[in-house]
C-alpha cells in the first residue's frame, strides 16, 4: 500500500516461530533460578518419599514409578507459573498478541521452549532417582519414554491454565486447583505403561495412547491458550 | 440477526418467562419428589439380594445422572457467551458451577453411604464412577474459584467460558482412563454396581420418577438462582427498578 | 430501529482514511466510557486523543488496536473492518502501551530482535542504528535492568525506527522521557506523518506538530 510496506520484507511465520523460541531459550538462560528451582524441587520432593514412607526397597520399588510421575507433575506446574507471567507484566505478551502470525504457533514456540528447559532435564535426571528408588531395571526406558511423551502434554495442558491466571497478583494455588485435576489421565497412562513393563507385558499400546494424547494436546492445548492470553490481556 | 439473537438473550425476557413458567416447574417438581420419595424410600420391595439398601441407590443414580449434565450444560453455555457474548449464558454458567458442584457432592455422599453398607467400605478407588465424580468435583471447584478470582466481570466470563469447554473434554477423557485403569488394577472386585444391581420394573420406574424429580429440581434452582443474578447485575436498569419500586 | 441505523453506516465507512471508526460504545464496570465516537485518522496525520484521568483514553487504544475486544461499533482499516483483516492490520501496526514491551533481563539489542522479527525481517545493523538514532549508543549489549525507565522507554521507540509501520498507536510515550527524548520523540511523529505514515497518541503533553488533530474524550 505504501512505499514501507514494499521495501520492508515481512517474515515468515516460521521466522517468527523461531525468533520466539530463541528469545524464550535466552531469557532462561539468563535467569536461572527460574530453570533450577523446579528441578531442584523436583529432586528433593522424590528424596522426601522414601523418608515419609518406608526406606524398605521392595516398597519403594513398588511406589517409585508413581512417585516420580507425581513428582513430576508438581514441579512442572510449579515451572509453568512463569510462562507468561513476566512478559504479562513488561508488556512483551501484547506485542506477541499483536504479531500478525497465527498466535496458535507463537504461544506453541513459548511451550515448547519452557518444555527444552523445565520438562527435558528432569526427564534426564529420572533414572537417577529411579535408581534411588530402587526401580526394577526392566522399567527404566520405559519410565523415560513415557516421561518423554508425558511432560509436553503437561506443559501444553498446563499453559492454559496459565494463560487463564496470568493478570492474577498471586495465582500459585488456583493453578494447582485448575492443572492436578487435568493431569489425571496423563498421570494413569504414565504408570500404566510402567506397570506394564514391571509386569513384563509390552507397554507400547499405553505409550502409543500417550503419544495420541500428546498429538490432540499439540494441535488443541495451543488454540485455548491463545484465546486464553486474549481473554486475560483484554 | 445479531439484535435479534440478543434479544433473544436478554436477561429482562428471560425474567418474565421464566416467572411465568416457575410455578409449573416448582408444582411437577413437588410432586415428582414427593412421589419418588414417598415410593421409592418407603414401600418398594427390597431387593432379593441387597434388601432395603437398594433404595439408597434410587437417590444415588438420580442424582449422578443430573450431576453429569453440568459440564456439557456449562460448556454449551460458555460457547455461547465466548461467540454470541450473551450475557444471559453467562449467568447461567456461573449459577450452575456451584449447582454442579453440590450434586457431584451428593453423588459421592450417597455413593459412599450405599457403599459402606453394600460393599463395606465407604469409599472405593477401584470404581470408575466414584473416582470420576471426584475429579468432576474438583475440576468444577477450579472453575469456581477461578471465577471467584477474577474481578472483572467480563473477563470472568469468558475465561470460565474456555475453562468449562477445556473442563467438559477433560472429564470425558478422565471418564475413559480412570475407566481403562480401573479394569487393570481390579484384584479384588467389590461388588459393582451395574452387575449386581436389584432389578424388576418398579425399580427401574422409581429411578425413572427420581431422575425427572432431580432435572426438575436442578431446572428450579438453576432458574432462581439465575433470576438472583440477574436483578443484581441488571440492578440498574429501568426495569429493575421499576420491579423493585411495585414489590 | 438500530439495526436499520447500523445498516446504513455499514454501507459507507470512510474508505479514504486509514483508520476510522464509527459508533464505538464502550462500558467498563457498568461506566459508560464513550459513546457514539466516530473519528477518522488518514495518512499523514497525527490525531492526539486528550482526556482526563479515566476517561477512557487507554481502553480506545487498547480497542483500536484491537488488544480489547469488549466494545460495540465498527472499527475500518482502508475502509474494511479489522476484525476481517487483522493480519495485514497487525503487520501494518506498532503498538507501544504503558508497559514497554522490554524484557529486564535481555540486552536492548536482543529485545529488538525478538519484537522486531515478530513482524519484519531485520538484521543487526539496522536495530543498531536505530538505537544510536534514539540515543542508546553504547547500551546495546547491557542488560535493560541497568537501564533507567527513560532508557527502557528509548529502547521500544527504537522499534518504530527500526520496523517502520504504517500506523503507530502510543499510549503515553512521553512519561518517562526527558527533555531531549521529548524533543526526538516529537521529531519522529512529525517524520512519520510527513512520510505518509498515521499516528495516534494519548499525552497530556502539548504536542508541537503541524498536522495535529485532537480527539477529546469524557
Amino acid at each position: 500500500m505504501t512505499i514501507e510496506q514494499s521495501t520492508i520484507k515481512q517474515t515468515t511465520m516460521a521466522a517468527a516461530f523461531i525468533a520466539t523460541l530463541k528469545r524464550d531459550l535466552l531469557i532462561s538462560f539468563k535467569k536461572k533460578n527460574d530453570v533450577v528451582n523446579p528441578f531442584m524441587f523436583f529432586v528433593i520432593v522424590v528424596s522426601l518419599f522414601p523418608i515419609g514412607i518406608s526406606p524398605d526397597s521392595d516398597r519403594l520399588s513398588e511406589i517409585a514409578a508413581g512417585v516420580i510421575w507425581i513428582s513430576v507433575l508438581l514441579a512442572s506446574m510449579l515451572s509453568m507459573d512463569n510462562l507468561y507471567r513476566s512478559d504479562y507484566e513488561d508488556g512483551s505478551l501484547e506485542q506477541l498478541l499483536l504479531s500478525p502470525h497465527p498466535l496458535f504457533f507463537m504461544v506453541l514456540a513459548k511451550n515448547l521452549s519452557h518444555w527444552l528447559v523445565s520438562g527435558l532435564p528432569v526427564v534426564l535426571i529420572s533414572p537417577l532417582l529411579a535408581y534411588m528408588l530402587n526401580l526394577p531395571q526392566a522399567a527404566y526406558f520405559t519410565l523415560i519414554c513415557s516421561l518423554l511423551i508425558g511432560t509436553p502434554i503437561m506443559s501444553l495442558v498446563g499453559s492454559i491454565a496459565v494463560a487463564l491466571t496470568v493478570g492474577l497478583g498471586s495465582r500459585g494455588l488456583i493453578l494447582a486447583v485448575i492443572t492436578l485435576p487435568m493431569s489425571v489421565p496423563v498421570l494413569i497412562f504414565g504408570t500404566l505403561s510402567v506397570q506394564a513393563s514391571l509386569n513384563n507385558t509390552s507397554p507400547a499400546g499405553y505409550l502409543a495412547l500417550m503419544l495420541a494424547m500428546l498429538a490432540v494436546a499439540v494441535s488443541l492445548a495451543p488454540l485455548a491458550s491463545a484465546t486464553a492470553l486474549r481473554i486475560s490481556v483484554n | 440477526m445479531w439484535l435479534w439473537f440478543s434479544k433473544l438473550g436478554s436477561p429482562k425476557w428471560f425474567y418474565e418467562l421464566s416467572g411465568r413458567w416457575l410455578p409449573w416447574l416448582i408444582a411437577a417438581m413437588t410432586i415428582f419428589i414427593t412421589v419418588g420419595v414417598i415410593w421409592g424410600l418407603l414401600y418398594l420391595p427390597p431387593d432379593y439380594q441387597q434388601g432395603y439398601t437398594s433404595r439408597i441407590l434410587i437417590v444415588h443414580v438420580a442424582v449422578a445422572g443430573t450431576s453429569l449434565a453440568f459440564f456439557p450444560l456449562m460448556a454449551v453455555a460458555g460457547v455461547i457467551t465466548m461467540v454470541w457474548r450473551m450475557k444471559l449464558a453467562d449467568m447461567v454458567a456461573k449459577m450452575a458451577a456451584p449447582i454442579g458442584a453440590w450434586f457431584s457432592f451428593l453423588t459421592l455422599a450417597t455413593g459412599s453411604i450405599w457403599g459402606s453398607i453394600s460393599w463395606g467400605t465407604w469409599w472405593e478407588w477401584t470404581d470408575a464412577r466414584l473416582v470420576t465424580m471426584l475429579f468432576q468435583l474438583f475440576l468444577l471447584l477450579g472453575v469456581i474459584s477461578l471465577r471467584s478470582a477474577l474481578e472483572d466481570q467480563d473477563k470472568a466470563a469468558k475465561a470460565c467460558a474456555l475453562l468449562s469447554i477445556v473442563g467438559l473434554i477433560n472429564v470425558v477423557v478422565i471418564k475413559y482412563s480412570v475407566e481403562w485403569w480401573n479394569v487393570l488394577h481390579q484384584v479384588a472386585s467389590p461388588v459393582s454396581l451395574s452387575a449386581d444391581s436389584p432389578n424388576g420394573p418398579q425399580f427401574w420406574i422409581a429411578i425413572a420418577i427420581m431422575i425427572v424429580a432431580m432435572y426438575l429440581f436442578l431446572s428450579v434452582s438453576l432458574i432462581l438462582a439465575t433470576r438472583n443474578e440477574i436483578l443484581q447485575r441488571e440492578r440498574r436498569s429501568q426495569w429493575v427498578q421499576d420491579l423493585v419500586r411495585q414489590s | 430501529m438500530s439495526s436499520a441505523i447500523s445498516e446504513s453506516l455499514r454501507d459507507e465507512p470512510n474508505s479514504q482514511a486509514m483508520l476510522s471508526a464509527q459508533n464505538l460504545f464502550c462500558e467498563r464496570d457498568e461506566r459508560v466510557l464513550f459513546s457514539e465516537l466516530n473519528f477518522a485518522l488518514d495518512k499523514g496525520q497525527v490525531l492526539q486523543v486528550q482526556g482526563s484521568n479515566g476517561s477512557g483514553k487507554t481502553t480506545l487504544m487498547r480497542i483500536l488496536c484491537g488488544l480489547n475486544d469488549s466494545y460495540e461499533g465498527s472499527i475500518y482499516w482502508h475502509g474494511e473492518k479489522i476484525e476481517r483483516q487483522t493480519e495485514s492490520f497487525f503487520a501494518s501496526l506498532l503498538y507501544i502501551g504503558h508497559r514497554a514491551g522490554v524484557s529486564k533481563v535481555l540486552t536492548p539489542i536482543e529485545n529488538l530482535r525478538w519484537s522486531c522479527s515478530l513482524k519484519q525481517q531485520i538484521d543487526d545493523e539496522q536495530i543498531l542504528s536505530a538505537l544510536a538514532e534514539v540515543g542508546l549508543r553504547g547500551f546495546e549489549e547491557s542488560p535493560c535492568y541497568t537501564l533507567s525507565a527513560g532508557q527502557q522507554q528509548r529502547v521500544s521507540l527504537a522499534r518504530l525506527l527500526a520496523s517502520p509501520a504504517q500506523l503507530w498507536v502510543l499510549d503515553e510515550p512521553f512519561t518517562t522521557l526527558d527533555r531531549t527524548g521529548v524533543a526526538l520523540l516529537e521529531k519522529m511523529l512529525q517524520t512519520q506523518a510527513a512520510s505518509g505514515g498515521a499516528v495516534l497518541v494519548t499525552t497530556h503533553h502539548k504536542l508541537d506538530i503541524p498536522a495535529l488533530n485532537i480527539l477529546s474524550l469524557g
